[in-house]
């Protein structure tokens, strides 16, 4: 609660005499300073030079009451706005073509594990039914195979299916002992009882690394001759 | 428009997404009192140009440090506009005269009263008097005269945007008014003494 003061003393009339022009003041200081002022010569100057200064103050109020920053501050602001806004939307799109890359790329990789499951399975379908298409083919003894025991007999090499004979110094032979089952991948018609067999072969290989014709041992012969 | 129905938080959601027109709501409505506080603390048109702009390129850029649970905007904005004002005060110490300010245009203006021009340049002159002897004060009891006299504060809204108790606000004002005073008294009457002299 405030302090009720009756009689002002100079040094709170210093303090709170100024004071009694303003509008918050509270009644009982104005009045007290009021009556310290009527008494003393010394303050009533001192609230006197005051009151012209505030005058002056408020004529300075006044004057630069309707002052504001020059529009040029308006303008730099709203350019900066903008400037934003904009840097803005091609950060969004980088964002949405960045999803999008990486939904495409998750989107091929399942596709690829897809076709690569579809593959492997239709691999090994292929070569059981490529198996079996020799094992018919052998019952009935066919051309290939006629020619394959011709070449066992004559020591020389039997062109694969799909290469050409060439003349290149530069044919090496590659020799190997594989299941009889793995000249399929040849070409070659295999029994399938018997494509278990370990046979030793001789690989015509051109220089790219592709084999070109095959050749069966003279002592693996008897028992390569394809059924 | 709905935007301008929102209140000062929303409008500054919508200016920090871009919206120009929530933006300068806000602009308009703060600038000017921000701008005078400044440029009657700095005496500088320029520096308080740049007080201004870089408040809103604050708000622009970083909008999370307004936290409106804490404060309405206004004082959010006041506070930093103090800071600034109080660093640029400290870097360079009134360095730009008063002519540069008439020079400027942005500071003075012809009075629009019917005065005689003699009348008119007597008040001009008075008050370029209190405006410099305002500018030569310490900055504290420069801004409590700012502050509760020239923007017409009361005690308490003074000491909440300075951050300080009402009684330090008081005292600073009590001080700044007595250096005032003493400023003008010297003003007004070197040149009666000279004349005096003179004589």
């Amino acid at each position: 609660m405030k302090k009720v003061i009756k009689l002002m003393s100079c040094e709170q009339f210093e303090l709170l005499g100024l004071d009694m022009d303003r509008p918050d003041a509270q009644p009982e200081e104005v009045a007290a300073a009021g009556e310290h002022a009527a008494n003393c010569a010394r303050c009533f100057a001192m609230l006197e030079s005051w009151r012209e200064l505030k005058q002056d103050l408020r004529l300075l109020h006044e004057h630069t009451l309707l002052e504001s920053a020059p529009t040029r501050v308006e303008m730099r602001l709203k350019q900066e706005l903008r400037t934003r806004r904009e840097t803005r939307v091609p950060r969004s799109a980088v964002a949405i073509a960045t999803w999008a890359l990486a939904t495409a790329a998750a989107l091929a990789a399942a596709i690829g594990w897809m076709h690569w499951r579809e593959g492997g399975s239709n691999h090994t379908d292929a070569a059981t039914l490529q198996v079996a298409a020799v094992a018919r083919d052998n019952a009935e003894p066919t051309l290939d195979a006629s020619l394959l025991t011709a070449d066992y007999d004559s020591g020389e090499f039997t062109q694969l299916p799909g290469s050409m004979p060439t003349a290149s110094a530069d044919e090496s032979v590659l020799q190997a002992r594989v299941q009889r089952g793995a000249l399929v991948q040849f070409g070659l018609p295999v029994a399938p009882e018997q494509a278990a067999e370990w046979v030793d072969v001789d690989f015509l290989v051109a220089e790219d690394g592709q084999p070109l014709a095959v050749r069966l041992h003279q002592d693996a012969s008897s028992e390569s001759v394809t059924q | 428009m709905k935007i301008l129905d929102e209140k000062e938080p929303g409008l500054l959601k919508w200016a920090v997404r871009g919206d120009e027109q929530a933006f300068l709501v806000l602009y308009r409505k703060h600038q000017a009192p921000l701008y005078r506080y400044a440029l009657r603390m700095t005496g500088s048109p320029w520096a308080a140009e740049e007080v201004v702009q870089e408040v809103f390129l604050l708000l622009i850029r970083e909008p999370q440090k307004f936290q409106p649970d804490r404060g309405e905007l206004g004082a959010f904005l006041f506070g930093v506009t103090r800071n600034r004002v109080m660093k640029h005060l400290e870097r360079r110490p009134r360095e730009d005269s008063l002519d540069e300010m008439n020079a400027n245009g942005n500071v003075w203006r012809e009075p629009q009263d019917p005065l005689t021009p003699m009348m008119i340049a007597e008040k001009s002159e008075r008050i370029e008097q209190v405006r410099e002897a305002v500018l030569e004060l310490p900055a504290e009891f420069r801004e409590a005269i700012v502050l509760c006299e020239l923007e017409e504060m009361s005690y308490e809204e003074a000491a909440q945007a300075c951050g300080c108790p009402v009684g330090t606000i008081r005292s600073r004002l009590h001080r700044g008014r007595a250096l005032l005073l003493a400023k003008l008294e010297l003003l007004r009457d070197a040149p009666r003494r000279a004349g005096a002299g003179a004589k």
